[in-house]
């Protein structure tokens, strides 16, 4: 079975049949629609990046904190079981 | 198309990279190749003008990456317009439509002289379109934008995404096939 179909067009394509759907101002919207969308969009991303961003900084100082502090409460008992 | 039409259409071209409304020259100049394209491919006036809309608005709203190649514009709005029923076929499972005028398919017949002895008749278009039904739908893209769109050989490989060698292979098998059917023994041009 083929997988197109084809048809006979008996009248010519006329420019009158095409002039109800010829509209640049609606085209025009359309495309400053998608623009502002896409605006948005890209505004969003940036958004999300920052954020990520900001949270992995957050975790990374976070841990090191942790860190630095159990270093300190380590070396603090070993000094204390030395002096006894 | 003419050097002088091709410069001018560029400038037209970098002017709508800047301000849209500058678009709606080239928008004039094609709405009725594109639309008439896309009704020869699915045969509804409705249809087919949604698609043209679209094309266009995609035509805009992806103006800055267009570049310029040596071939008309029209040929970029072509290949936006092939995406489009592409995506339309793929969205609704259907059977691609090619909604032929009589007038075109007569010359197609008549340019690459596939008209036997017996005459144009009826039964000779039920035929040639019994066969253009049996040629693979890649082929049948190819004669389109060649017989139909008075496309040359760069243009449909641009469009159609392939090597312009191909292009050209693609239509002499068509024909040849054809040809061959229809038991002609001269050869296309």
């Amino acid at each position: 079975m083929s997988k197109h179909e084809i048809r006979l067009r008996r009248q010519r394509l006329t420019a009158r049949g095409s002039d109800r759907f010829r509209n640049y101002g609606a085209v025009l919207q359309r495309h400053e629609r998608d623009m502002r969308l896409k605006k948005i969009l890209r505004v969003f991303t940036l958004f999300l990046v920052i954020l990520i961003i900001l949270v992995l900084i957050v975790i990374v100082v976070r841990i090191e904190k942790k860190a630095v502090k159990k270093n300190t409460t380590t070396s603090y008992t070993l000094s204390q079981k030395v002096a006894s | 198309m003419s050097e002088d039409e091709i410069r001018l259409e560029n400038e037209i071209v970098a002017r709508a990279k800047r301000d849209p409304k500058a678009f709606a020259g080239l928008y004039e100049k094609y709405f009725d190749r594109i639309y008439f394209y896309l009704l020869r491919h699915t045969d509804e006036e409705e249809t087919a003008g949604d698609l043209c809309s679209q094309t266009f608005v995609n035509a805009l709203n992806h103006l800055n990456r267009y570049e310029f190649r040596g071939l008309p514009f029209s040929a970029w709005l072509y290949k936006i317009a092939a995406n489009e029923v592409n995506k339309y076929y793929r969205k609704n499972k259907g059977k691609k439509v090619f909604s032929l005028e009589e007038a075109k398919v007569r010359e197609l017949v008549d340019q690459n002289h596939l008209m036997t002895d017996m005459g144009w008749d009826e039964e000779l278009i039920e035929r040639l379109l019994a066969y253009l039904k049996e040629l693979p739908t890649d082929m049948i893209q190819v004669l389109e934008l060649r017989f139909f769109e008075d496309k040359d050989f760069a243009e449909i490989a641009f469009i159609l995404d392939m090597t312009e060698s191909g292009a050209k292979m693609r239509t002499y098998r068509a024909l040849d096939r054809l040809r061959k059917n229809f038991n002609v023994k001269e050869k296309y041009e």
